[in-house]
Formats: C-alpha cells, structure tokens, sequence
C-alpha cells in the first residue's frame, strides 16, 4: 500500500471517528437546543399567562374609564402567549410534548375567547350604568323644573286668593247690609200692623238707611242692583200705609233674592278658597315627595352604582326591588303630570337597564369565576408543558455527555492503534532510504539506491534520486562548458569597448582637427587678404613713385595703410598661430595620454577656445571660472575629453534650435581635491533619465546621430582615469549641473611623473 | 347567547332614550266612570275613551258631519234597513303589558265589539260593571235584525226597521271598535273584566295607566292608521275644582283645562298666555223629578216646582250671564226646536198654592241631588242646588243637599234613587232623538236607563219612535214639536239653561277646538316651541 493511503487510512480514521462524534454530538447537540429553547419557551409562556391572569384581575377591578389600557395590554399578552406557543410546536420533540401544547393552545383560546366575551359585557354594562347615572340624574332635573313651576304658581295662587279674599270681604257686607235691610223690611211691615202712624215713620227711615247702606256694599260692580234697590227702597217710602205692605213685600222679595244669590255665592267663593288652599298645600307636599322620589333615586342609583361596580349582584337586585316601590310610589303621586311621565319613565328605564346590568353582572361573575377555572387548567399546563420540555433538555445534555465520552474513547483508541501501525510501515523503510541518499550526497557516483524497487512513494524517491544523480553529472559538464563560452564572449565585448572608445577618441579628435582648421582659416584667410592689399597698396606706391607723383601726404597715407595692414597681419597670424599652440596641445594631450602637471584657468581656456569653432555655430556662451594659479596634475587629455563632451553635450542636447544658453565651467579649489563644475541653464534632464545618462549608448537624441557614448565615455575617464567622481543635478527647464570631484594630485607613480614632466 | 344579550341590551338603549318627550295636559273636570267608551254615558267618561278609539264612521270634529274611518265605504240599502261596511285595511291594534296584536282590524273585531253589546250570550256581555246603557236607550238591541261577517273586510248590518239616525248612532262614542283577539286572549287568562279596564283599541293614543280622581295617561300610538301624533304623551290631569284648574292652567301645569268659571273668563281672555274658547252649547241643564215614584208622580207638584224655581236667578248668578234659560228639553241651536211654547212663569205664590192642592199644605221634605263636578250645562252645581234649595224652600218644600262622586252619581241617577236631582246632557250627534228620545223614552226609564226622571208616557214614546223610524226631517220635526208639547205638560223636569261652554288653553296648543257636542278631541293637537313645558 502506498504511504499517502496509509496516512490517510490512520488520519482518516480517527477524523471519521471524530467527524462521527461531532455530527452525533451535532444533532445531540441541536435536538438538545431544541429542547432547552422549547424549555424557556415554555417559560416564557408559563410567565406570560401569569402577566395575562394579572392583566385580567386589573381589568375586572378598573374603573370603567380606565378599563382601554388592561384590554390592549391583555391581547398583546395573549398574542405573544399564542405567537410563542405557535413556535413551540415544532420545538416538541416527543408525542406528550405536542399533545401539552396542543391542549394548552386549546386552553389558552378558551381563556381568550371567554376573556372577549367578558369584555363585550363588561363594554354594555358599563354603558348601561352610565345611562343609569344620567337617568336618575334627570330626574332630579324634573323635580328642580315643578318646583319652579310650582313656586310661580303658588305666587299666582297667592293673588288669586288675595282677591277671593277681598271679593269674599265685599260678599259678607253685602250680606250683612242686607240682612239689615231685612230686618228693617221686618219691622216696617210689624210697624204697619200696629197701624198707628208715628212707628212707620221710623221704620221707613230705619229701612231706607238700611237700604242706603246696602246700596253702598254694592258699589260699583253692582251697579243695576242697587239701582233696583234704590227705586224699591224709594217707593216704599213713598208709598202711603196702603200700599207700602205690598212695596214692602217687594222689597223684601228682592232682598230675599239677592241674599239667596249672594250666600250661595259667598260658600261657592269660600269653597273656591278652600281648594285653592288644599290644591297649594298639596301641590307643595306633591313637589317635597316628588323631590324626595328624585332624591331617593338618586341616592339608590348611587348605592347601586357602588354595588354594580363591586359586582355585588344581590345587592343590586335588592336595590332594584326598592326601585320598583319607588317607581310605584312616582306613579301613584299626584305628581305634575308633565313630569310624572317622564319620571315614570326615567325610572322604568332606570329598573329596566338595571335587570339587565344585574344579569350581565351575574354574568361576568359566572365568567370570571370560569376564567379562573380555565386559567388554572392553563397554568397547570403550562407548568408541566415546562417540565416536560426541561426534563426532554436535562436527559439529552446527559446522553450527549455519554455519546461523547463512549465515541471519543473508541475513537481515541482505534485511532492510536492504526498510527501507530501505520507509522511503522513508514518510518523505518524512509530511514534506509534516508541513509542511501546520505551516501549518494557525499558520493554522487556510489551506485544505485536499494529502495529503487519499493512501489510506494520512497520507491519513487530513489528512482528520482537516482535520476538527480545522473543528472547532476551530466549538468556540470555542460555548465563548464558555458562558462568557457561565456569568458570568451565577455573579452569580446571588452575588446570591442575599447575599440569603440577609441573611435570615439578618433572621432572627437578628428572634430577637434575640423574645428582647428576652421578656426585657424579665419584669421589666416585676413592675414592673406590684408597681405594682398598690402602688396597692390605697395605696388600702387611703386608706381605713384615712378610717376614722381608723391606727394608727402600720399606717402602719409601710405604709411598708415601699411601700419594697419601690419598691425592686421600681426593680430590674425599671432590669432593662429596661439590657436595651433592651443590645439597641439590639446591633441598632444588626447593622443599621448599622459599625466602633467598644469596651470588650470589657461588650460581651460584653451580648451574651450578650440571648441570655438563648434560652439560659434550656436549661439550659447560659455564662462569660465576658475581661481587663477590653481595648479593640477592629472591626465590634460583625460579632463579635456571629459570637459569637451561635457560642453558639447550641454551645447547640443540642453538647448532648443535657436535658444542661446550659457554654459558656465566652474572650478572650486579644495586642500587636496578640485571640484569642477559645469552648469548649463537649459532645459534639464528628465529624472527618470537622469539615473541612467552615464549608460553606454544611452542618448535621447539617437535620431539625431548622437551615439550615446559620450557621458559613458566621461564616466569612465572621471573614475578610471582621473581617480575622481561624476555627479549630475538637473532640474528640468532650469539647467543641469555635471560636478567633477578629482584629487589635485594623482595617486602613486602620477605624481613623480608629472613632477619630471615639469 | 352573549350576542343577545347585547343585542338586547343595545336595543333596550335605543328603543327608550331619555329624549325629552311632548307631553300635553289636559285638566279634566272628572274621573270618568270608565275607559271603555261601550260603558259610559257622561262625556266625561267619552271624552276620556275617545283618544284610544275609532268608530266605524266618525265625526268631523265641531261639527255632526259624518265621514269615514275604520269604515272606508258603506252601501244603503234603498229601505233603509240594510247597511254594508267595507272596512280599511292596514289598521293596527295597540300593543300592552299581556297583549301583542298579531293581525290587523278586520269584520271580526266589528262583530265582537257590536255582539258584545247586543247578544246576551256573548261571552263579554255579562262583565261586572258593564251595562251598554246607551246601546239600549237608543233601542239597538231591538233594532238590528242581523249582524254578517261577509269577508275579512265587509260587514253587514241588517236592521228590522229603517232608522234614520242609525249612521250617526254608529259615530258615537258607544259604538268603538275593539279587539276580538285581545278578547280572546283575557278570556283565555281569564280576566274578562281587563277588557274594559285596560283597553285596547284603534285610536291615535294608548293607555298608559288610570288612577283615578289624579290622572288618565295616555302615549301616542306610533302605528296609528292615520299618522302618529305630534304629541308624545296626553294626560288627564283631574282636578275637580275649577279655580284649581285655571291655576295649574296659569302656572303651566296643564295646557287645556276644562269648562272655566265663568266668572274668571274676563281674566282668562286678558291673560296674554292664555286663550278662551267659547261656543254655544249643544247642551240642556235640568232638574229632572223622578216621576216613577211620589211624591213627584203627582204631576202638578212637578208643575209647582217649575214656577217656584227663579231660573233668571241661576242664569245671573252661576253662568254669569253666559247662558240661556230653558224652557224645552232641547236646546234653541237644535232643529225642531219648539219656540212656540211658553215657559211656566216664576210664580212662587202659584207654587205655594199649587202645592198645597197636591196634598202637601205643610209643604214636604225631600233630596235634592246635585253633581260634585263642572259640568258643560252647569258651571257650579252646588251652587245651583242651594239656589234651587232657596227657591223650594220658599214654596215649604225643604231639601237636604246630595251629592255622590261623579262616576256613581251618574248610576245613582240611572237607577232612579233621587227624587230630584240636577242634571244635563250635551247632544251627542246632533239629532233631536238624542235628546228627546234617550233622555225621555220609555226605552231609557228602566233603571239603568238615561232617562233619569224615570218617566214614560206611551203618547210620547209613541211620537219619538215613529219620529226615529224615518228619515222625512219635516215629518220627524212636526212629531218632535208634538213632542215638546207634550213634555210641557207633564214637565218631568225643570229645564234650566242653555249653557255657553267655555274652554281654555295655553296659547302654545295647537289645533285645538271646542265642540258643540262636547268632545275634547286631542288628535292633531299640538305645542307651539317649549316641548313638555
């Protein structure tokens, strides 16, 4: 078998192993989450009926006004009850569990249902005992509106009686008066039976004052009977003996007459009085009962208000019997018949929601009471609903420690025994193979390794070492072999390095040599003309003196021409003749090689005048500056090339067609080093170029001819040669900088040279 | 059964809602003797049954113009004799404490109010208490021949003779219609008598409660065939003396009141929240003499007590001047009253004499009975007794004073007990024979009977009888001056006045008018701006 099948048998195993336990410790481990969720749940429940039973014993004892909160509180009690039960359901994990919740769900609905109906009731009763109030209210109101109206009545009354009284007054004299006049009638007819004159008289006089007094009770209202009595009362006194019986009698039947109208009168106005008295008394004894009524009622609908909201049905029935009298007592009252109705009613009403408030009292207290009794179920439910799902939760976290502790101790051992077996067919077939290769490191060429022939991955390995091993022999020989090549190659590319520098040489040596030339060209070329002129001024004397035509300012004049032809021939051919001096040495210079000793600011400006010719071309200026007497011993031609490429490239590469730019060489003495400068205001080198200006054949101008040695070249001179080091600054559109750092002195054998030189 | 409970309970809230309800008072002058129309004869008692009741044909009311009601049609037969109903559909009966109508008025309920009256056998015929006087005085029972259910909505009516005043006998009071099923219904929870104490009828108003001598009240009946009443509640607040009346009247207790003195009408009609309402009676005020028995069989002690009575005295000192003197049995304002006769002259000295002539020269002693309440005919009859009292007196005949209350007065009377008592009558369709036949026939003098002089002479009955079997009105008025004569004669009674009646109200009711037969008729009345005030 091979070895990756080996470790995986011994690490698969115990990772089966283990993978087996922790997916039954997984499921365990769920089922007992599930469990101890349905546990809390069924916690949560258990507390929340509590809440709700709580919320429904403030409801049934709140105030009417204050029932709204319980109600919505109460719902959300049992929605979350009912929500949480919901989710319990599948959290069951046993047939008991469902049934609990199952029954406790039906239970819980129940209540709720009961508690809704509870509710509805409450909602009419409260109503009906409102109304109640407003009733019994209303009836005081009644009561308040006859007392008004029997006050105004009884002021009515009051006059009324007070005019019976004074017509009852006038009724009594006139009577009075008139039973006078009888009795005066009554003696004048006893006076006319005696039949002696002088009583009649008398009796007629005792009658018509009488008659005149009679007269004066009638007065004004009665005024056609005292008009009667006053014609009677005169005739009888007229009247002789004879006939004064007969007027007599007349007068006495009119009296008569009026007596009999005004007595009956007088008991009619009495009995009027009478009855208005009884009719006032009794009207304010009816207001004071029908006030009492009111009151009563009212005060009975207080004590029933105070039994409705204890829910003390019997003493509300008892109050309802007292009702029904008192409702009796209002109709049997000669109470104001425009309120009595409406009292009737209002008490009628009132008994009436009462029947009904007290049934739908008696049936809250039924419903409560079975509320509670469903409420008890509930709870007993919801108790054991928890026991079972904890006690479910308790057994599982058991049986997982068990499942836990048999699996991995199984799995432990399992495990251990096929490692160990494994390992073994490993470790020792690798430790004889690890000795082989041991050997073939020290020895390559040792031979063949013996567990070549394994099947398994340490054959393979051997087999591969194997094949390292001729390999590696083979690879040495071939890489000998490239690195001859290689050797041969690199002195190639020295060899054409030098071959290129030295053209390079050539080549500026040759552009000195063009430039000399040229230089040298012009003042020669004045030199020649002036010459020229001289010769025809002299010829041109010769032949003014042959013609004796001389006069003495001719001869001035020719004397001056020929002192300026001179003075001219002199400064041109002096101007050359410095300029080849210049150049030779400079050539010398870049041909020989050799180090000397120099005086810097002439060397410099002989420099830069033998790149005149090149530089004229452009219209850049260059300045020299350098402290005078600085003497310097290095290789001339060395620094000239470096200093002509420096300047050239400047001149070249730092400036546009047609800018004029300054290039500006600078010298700085230090104890043993001289820092040189050359510094152009152009338009700089661009920093990602500037690391790499220095690299062979690296130019920007390639299109322009420029082979990209010459800063190569300068490198290369500054350090090799001149023992020295080259920097560059640039910024671009400002300038570039080029500092040379060299010793003044060369190092060594330079020295005692360069002092022989001199 | 929650639900219903609160459906009942919601519906209990709506249906009695303590919106203040119009009520209108009305003080009556007296209890009726009961509130089944079928039983009384006093317009009191009619007048308290009129609110709960329609007839077959009614009245318009302030005048005897006859028109339809629960009937909606009738035939008449060219002789006279037979008459067929076509009744109105739709009309309901009320509902009370024992009795829910379950069908509308039809022929039955015709035929039990009209048997009950007539047939013997009828099973409400014999209710103590229940007498049909006026049924009889007008001769009904002789009278119909048959009474037939045709259909639901047809009745006929056939009689053995014609009777011209049959169509407005059946508008009076008498002739109501009840409820055979609420007749059924008693006598199957055996309480006959309920029919009468606690009816049921037709009318725009139900009853409510009767206590009597206090109140009569009565609540609107919304399915009224004619439309609800605007008032909601009617009661009748009785309160027997007058000047109490015109007190509550003033004081707001009571909106109408009945017959005021007649010396507080200047104060009445001055009284700027009151109105006055006056009308010549239709009406007679009487002492009738029991002529059934002596002393007053003997006829010229009736003569002497016709001139001893100073009836001017009566018209000045109780109406005031508001009335007329009597001399007939029937008032001026009627047809075939007969002017032509003369009144015995007041003449107290011809009363003496007269008499002694009767046998009684040392005069006699008697009752004189009078009626403890307001009457239309007799503002004060007390007052009036003692007036007569006096006048008797005079002549030697002295009279102790009686009086019983109303409703048994009116028995006392019928049976005949007084020798003399103060009575009246108001006309109750406007025909001579409701005077001259029912209060004089033979007919009416058994006891019970409304002939309250008890007196019956053949050659009278015989005119008003033949007077009543036709409809010729020039041979009825020859036969009812004959009559008149006739009753001059023999004077049964002492005519006293004609009274003019007098009614008062608020100024704030409505539709309220004052009729000559003396109904107080309180459908369509109704209260201007302040509801129950």
């Amino acid at each position: 078998m091979r070895i990756r099948d080996k470790i995986m048998l011994v690490g698969g195993i115990p990772i089966a192993i283990a993978a087996g336990i922790a997916v039954a410790a997984w499921l365990l481990l769920s089922e007992a989450e599930r469990a101890r969720s349905g546990a809390v749940l069924a916690g949560a429940i258990y507390r929340d009926l509590l809440v709700a039973m709580t919320i429904r014993d403030d409801y049934v004892s709140a105030n009417p006004a204050e029932r709204d909160p319980h109600t919505e509180r109460f719902r959300e009690q049992a929605a979350s009850a009912q929500v949480q039960l919901a989710s319990l359901g599948p959290l069951a994990r046993t047939q008991a569990q469902r049934r609990e919740v199952a029954s406790l769900q039906d239970t819980l609905a129940r209540y709720v249902a009961r508690m809704d109906e509870y509710i509805a009731v409450t909602t009419v009763n409260d109503r009906l005992i409102a109304e109640m109030s407003l009733r019994a209210a209303r009836l005081v109101n009644l009561a308040d509106e006859a007392r008004a109206r029997q006050h105004a009545s009884n002021a009515d009354i009051i006059t009324t009686l007070t005019e019976k009284d004074q017509q009852l007054r006038r009724l009594r004299d006139i009577v009075d008066r008139a039973y006078q006049l009888r009795a005066t009638l009554w003696g004048l007819q006893t006076a006319l039976q005696h039949s002696d004159g002088h009583d009649h008289g008398f009796a007629v006089a005792q009658m018509r004052h009488a008659a005149s007094g009679l007269a004066e009770a009638l007065g004004a209202g009665r005024g056609g009977a005292a008009l009667e009595l006053g014609n009677l009362a005169r005739a009888a006194a007229a009247a002789g003996p004879a006939e004064t019986g007969t007027v007599a009698e007349r007068l006495l039947a009119w009296c008569d007459r009026l007596l009999k109208i005004e007595v009956t009168a007088q008991r009619a106005l009495q009995e009027e009085v009478a009855q208005l008295l009884t009719y006032s008394v009794e009207a304010n004894e009816t207001e004071q009962a029908t006030q009492n009524v009111a009151v009563s009622t009212l005060k009975l609908g207080q004590e029933t208000h105070e039994a409705l909201t204890r829910r003390d049905a019997d003493v509300a029935e008892r109050k309802l019997a007292r009702s029904g009298e008192l409702a009796n007592i209002a109709a049997a009252l000669p109470i104001s018949p425009l309120i009595q109705t409406d009292m009737i009613d209002a008490i009628t009403e009132w008994r009436e929601r009462l029947g009904t408030t007290i049934e739908g009292i008696r049936k809250q207290n039924a419903m409560i009471a079975d509320m509670d009794r469903t409420a008890s179920a509930m709870v007993a439910k919801a108790r054991s609903l928890n026991d079972l799902f904890t006690g479910d939760a308790d057994w599982l976290g058991a049986f997982i420690g068990h499942v836990l502790v048999i699996g991995a101790t199984i799995g432990l051992l399992f495990g251990s025994m096929a490692a160990f077996a494994a390992a073994r067919s490993i470790t020792m077939p690798l430790r004889r193979l690890q000795g082989s290769m041991l050997a073939l490191a020290a020895d390559p060429l040792a031979g063949r390794i013996a567990e070549s022939d394994r099947r398994d991955e340490l054959g393979d390995m051997a087999r591969a070492a194997n094949v390292f091993v001729t390999e590696i022999s083979r690879r040495e020989r071939d890489l000998r072999h490239a690195k001859e090549r290689t050797d041969e190659t690199l002195a190639e590319l020295r060899q054409t390095q030098a071959d290129l520098i030295q053209a390079e040489k050539l080549a500026s040596l040759g552009q000195l040599v063009a430039g000399v030339a040229h230089e040298i060209n012009t003042p020669l070329g004045i030199a020649l003309t002036t010459a020229t002129l001289l010769g025809d001024e002299a010829q041109e004397f010769e032949r003014a003196l042959d013609g004796n035509q001389l006069a003495r300012s001719r001869l001035a004049h020719f004397l001056d021409r020929m002192k300026e032809g001179s003075r001219l021939l002199f400064d041109n051919l002096g101007r050359a003749s410095d300029l080849v001096h210049s150049f030779k040495q400079v050539a010398v210079d870049q041909v020989s090689d050799e180090p000397r000793r120099f005086e810097m600011k002439g060397w410099l400006e002989d420099v830069i005048r033998s790149l005149g010719p090149l530089l004229r071309k452009t219209r850049h200026a260059v300045a020299i500056d350098c402290p005078a007497r600085l003497q310097v011993a290095t290789y001339p031609g060395a620094l000239a090339q470096v200093l002509t490429n420096l300047v050239i490239n400047a001149a070249l590469h730092a400036y546009d067609e047609g800018e004029s730019g300054r290039i500006t060489i600078a010298v700085e003495e230090a104890p043993d080093q001289l820092r040189l400068t050359v510094r152009d205001d152009g338009k700089g080198i661009a920093p990602q170029h500037l690391g790499r200006i220095f690299d062979p054949f690296f130019t920007t101008a390639r299109h322009r001819g420029s082979t990209g040695l010459g800063l190569h070249i300068v490198y290369n001179l500054v350090t090799n040669k001149l023992q020295g080091r080259i920097d560059v600054e640039s910024r671009p559109g400002v300038g570039t900088a080029f500092r040379i750092e060299m010793p003044k002195q060369l190092a060594g054998e330079a020295r005692a040279e360069a002092l022989a030189a001199l | 059964m929650m639900k219903y409970l609160v459906a009942g309970a919601l519906a209990l809230a709506l249906a009695a809602s303590p919106a203040a309800a119009k009520t209108l008072v009305f003080c009556s002058e007296g209890s009726p003797e009961a509130l089944n129309p079928q039983i009384v004869t006093t317009t009191t008692g009619m007048n308290a049954g009129r609110p709960m009741f329609n007839n077959l044909v009614e009245f318009v009311p302030g005048t005897t113009q006859i028109v339809p009601a629960l009937a909606e049609s009738w035939e008449i037969s060219p002789d006279g004799t037979t008459y067929t109903f076509h009744l109105r559909r739709g009309v309901k009966f009320h509902a009370n404490a024992v009795f829910t109508p379950t069908r509308d008025f039809n022929a039955d309920d015709v035929l039990f109010s009209l048997m009950r009256q007539w047939k013997e056998d009828h099973p409400f015929h014999g209710t103590p208490g229940a007498t049909f006087d006026y049924f009889r005085d007008l001769g009904m029972p002789d009278l119909i021949r048959a009474i037939e259910k045709v259909d639901d909505h047809t009745v006929r009516i056939s009689l053995a003779r014609a009777e011209a005043p049959f169509l407005a006998n059946l508008a009076m009071p008498f002739n109501v219609m009840l409820s055979a099923e609420y007749g059924e219904l008693l006598l199957r929870r055996g309480e006959p008598a309920r029919l009468d104490a606690d009816p049921v009828g037709t009318g725009p108003f139900a009853l409510v409660g009767y206590q009597k001598d206090i109140a009569i009240r009565y609540r609107a009946f919304a399915d009224h065939w004619n439309g609800r009443q605007k008032i909601d509640t009617l009661v009748f607040s009785i309160t027997p003396n007058p000047a109490v009346r015109l007190a509550k009247l003033k004081a707001g207790e009571c909106h109408i009141m009945a017959f005021p003195n007649p010396s507080d009408r200047e104060a009445i009609a001055a009284n700027p929240s009151l109105r006055l309402l006056q009308q010549e009676g239709l009406n007679i005020g009487y002492l009738a003499m029991n002529a059934a028995r002596p002393p007053f069989d003997n006829v010229e002690l009736r003569r002497a007590v016709n001139m001893a009575i100073d009836k001017r005295a009566i018209i000045e000192a109780v109406h005031q001047g508001t009335g007329t003197v009597a001399k007939n049995p029937i008032p001026p304002l009627l047809w075939s009253y007969n002017e032509a006769i003369e009144d015995y002259p007041y003449d107290p000295a011809q009363a003496r004499r007269l008499i002694a002539e009767a046998g009684y020269p040392d005069g006699l002693d008697t009752d004189l009975w009078y009626m403890p309440v307001n009457r239309p005919y007799n503002p004060d009859g007390r007052r009036v007794a003692e007036l007569v009292q006096a006048d008797l007196a005079r002549i030697g005949m002295r009279t102790r004073l009686v009086t019983e209350e109303w409703d048994q007065y009116r028995v006392k009377l019928q049976a005949g007990e007084p020798p003399l008592a103060l009575y009246g009558w108001t006309g109750d369709n406007g025909d001579p024979d409701n005077f001259l036949n029912v209060l004089l026939g033979c007919a009416a003098a058994r006891p019970g009977g409304n002939n309250v002089a008890k007196w019956c002479l053949p050659e009278y009955d015989a005119l008003v009888t033949r007077a009543k079997a036709t409809s010729d009105r020039s041979e009825r008025e020859t036969l009812y001056r004959q009559a008149q004569e006739i009753f001059k004669r023999e004077a049964p009674w002492v005519p006293l006045a004609h009274s003019i009646v007098f009614m008062a109200t608020r100024k704030e009711v409505k539709g309220f008018g004052i009729d000559p037969l003396g109904r107080h008729v309180f459908e369509g009345v109704d209260l201007d701006g302040e509801a129950s005030r």
